[in-house]
């Protein structure tokens, strides 16, 4: 908790720290698996797998271009 | 105040007594504050010092708008990583693995870890080229700043660590001194923040290329493994969000002021005609025109910039691999009881510290090509950050996006994407904005 009221005077909060406060539970992924492969999951990491593969060859020519090394190959 | 010693759960609880409902929530919110201020000043790292400078100095203050832009999505994205950590307690790099199973998992380490390295032989160079203009040689100044960096995380207490690192955001506030004393037009400061203007020029390729550096630099994909790990690692709780907000909402908007008064400096710079390839070079031209404290003053804080940007951008790769390796990884935890995760931040800042001290790196290449890197990966972490914000077998009703959070989240994706495939037909049909 983030504040609680002193239960001996309650006009009193007594603020805790979060690293001096009791754990709370979580959401866990505990027996869970993996994520459920709804469509939008299914469309996001096509498309996702497809971008970063031109992304990557965009990137290489343009850092081999900025380096000089593509007009050295022509 | 008093501090007592409570025993409420069975177990003994230090807490800070208080009368009035003001104080609690002041001091709940410092108590929480820390991460959210870090992850945003961070980022305005060597890198991005670096890039607003050249912003200011090629075109004057006609990009202080897309500051502007990215002050919501900024915020947007970190108030989804934060309530994840809070929701989850784990780190980003954990969740990927255990949703999206090993290969998307490993894929996503190996970039962050790959990019994050990238970054940090930035971090280094901008220290060496720093601390070289103020007389210090980089075999001086590169292994002590790298020893310093270390010695700042094995006290064995995050805590510590969070006091330095806010103390040296605090630092950054010189920046706002810096933009008085080189006196912009304030109107004109005004008008280009509100308004997009057209450079002289209008559209080119080398436009494009800084607008989306602007991009890749302010939100950068480590943050996204960063402040969620951060905010597992102190341990915030549920009620603790709305505070991680404000956090995150205070460290946002510094941020892009201090980015702002960067790019007024670097448009001192346009205004006399200084041609400058790095912020060293152009605090050195400035000197003469501007008096020492503007030069000494770029100079040290792009120092300060660097040892920021490398502590957080360490920690999250340290954070991250520990996740998935299931070391222990955590700075409350001493240098034997975590030694993978230490081992991880050591080695990450003394390879890119030795990689730096090869003579003649090309610096300014590197740091370019790695805020573009960083905007062309970003998608893909943010992708997996609104697809975990979706799953309601995981967080339930109570975390997940509201649709409001969908219809902004996805539209930061599309501009995200359509930045990166400007660059793609930039680099392809390189005269298609010429």
């Amino acid at each position: 908790m983030a504040t609680m009221q002193n239960s001996f005077d309650p006009q009193y909060y007594c603020v805790i720290h979060p690293l001096d406060d009791a754990p709370e539970e979580k959401c866990s992924t505990e027996g869970l698996g993996q994520i459920a492969m709804t469509p939008t999951v299914r469309l996001s990491l096509k498309v996702l797998r497809g971008y970063l593969i031109l992304m990557s060859i965009m990137l290489l020519y343009h850092v081999l271009d900025l380096a000089g090394i593509v007009h050295q190959l022509r | 105040m008093t501090k007592p010693q409570l025993d409420t759960t069975g177990m003994p609880v230090v807490g800070v007594l208080v009368r009035r409902t003001w104080q609690k929530h002041l001091l709940t919110f410092l108590m929480v504050f820390g991460p959210g201020l870090i992850v945003m000043e961070a980022d305005n790292d060597a890198g991005a010092v670096s890039t607003y400078m050249q912003a200011g100095g090629q075109y004057g203050m006609h990009l202080l708008w897309t500051l502007v832009v990215l002050l919501p999505i900024c915020y947007f994205v970190q108030e989804m990583v934060a309530r994840l950590g809070i929701a989850t307690g784990k780190g980003h790099a954990a969740m990927i693995y255990e949703r999206f199973g090993k290969w998307w998992g490993r894929f996503s380490l190996i970039d962050l870890l790959i990019v994050n390295f990238l970054t940090l032989v930035t971090e280094f160079a901008a220290i060496s080229l720093a601390l070289s203009a103020l007389g210090v040689g980089p075999w001086i100044a590169v292994p002590v700043s790298a020893l310093a960096l270390i010695l700042m995380v094995v006290t064995g207490s995050y805590l510590r660590w969070e006091r330095i690192v806010i103390a040296l955001c605090l630092l950054d506030l010189t920046w706002f001194g810096l933009a008085y004393v080189v006196h912009p037009d304030w109107a004109a400061v005004g008008a280009d923040t509100m308004l997009p203007t057209m450079p002289e020029g209008g559209i080119t390729g080398s436009l494009v290329f800084l607008v989306i550096a602007v991009v890749g630099t302010t939100i950068a994909p480590w943050q996204l493994f960063f402040q969620q790990s951060c905010v597992a690692e102190k341990r915030l709780r549920f009620a603790d969000l709305k505070w991680a907000r404000l956090d995150t909402l205070i460290g946002a908007v510094f941020t892009v002021a201090v980015a702002g008064a960067m790019m007024l400096v670097g448009n001192y710079g346009y205004q006399h005609h200084i041609v400058f390839e790095d912020p060293a070079q152009l605090a050195l031209a400035l000197g003469p025109i501007a008096g020492t404290f503007v030069r000494n003053g770029v100079l040290l804080l792009m120092v300060n910039a660097a040892v920021l940007g490398t502590t957080a951008i360490s920690l999250a790769s340290a954070w991250a691999y520990g996740e998935v390796k299931g070391w222990e990884h955590s700075l409350h935890k001493k240098v034997w009881e975590a030694p993978g995760f230490y081992a991880t931040y050591i080695v990450c800042v003394a390879a890119a510290a030795a990689i730096v001290l090869i003579p003649r790196m090309p610096l300014q290449l590197v740091i370019i090509s790695v805020q573009v890197f960083a905007g062309l990966i970003l998608p893909s972490a943010i992708i997996f950050l609104q697809l975990l914000l979706n799953d309601r077998e995981l967080l339930g009703e109570r975390w997940v996006n509201r649709p409001w959070n969908n219809a902004i989240n996805w539209t930061i994706i599309v501009v995200l994407f359509a930045l990166s495939l400007l660059l793609a037909a930039q680099v392809m049909l390189p005269n298609l904005f010429n």
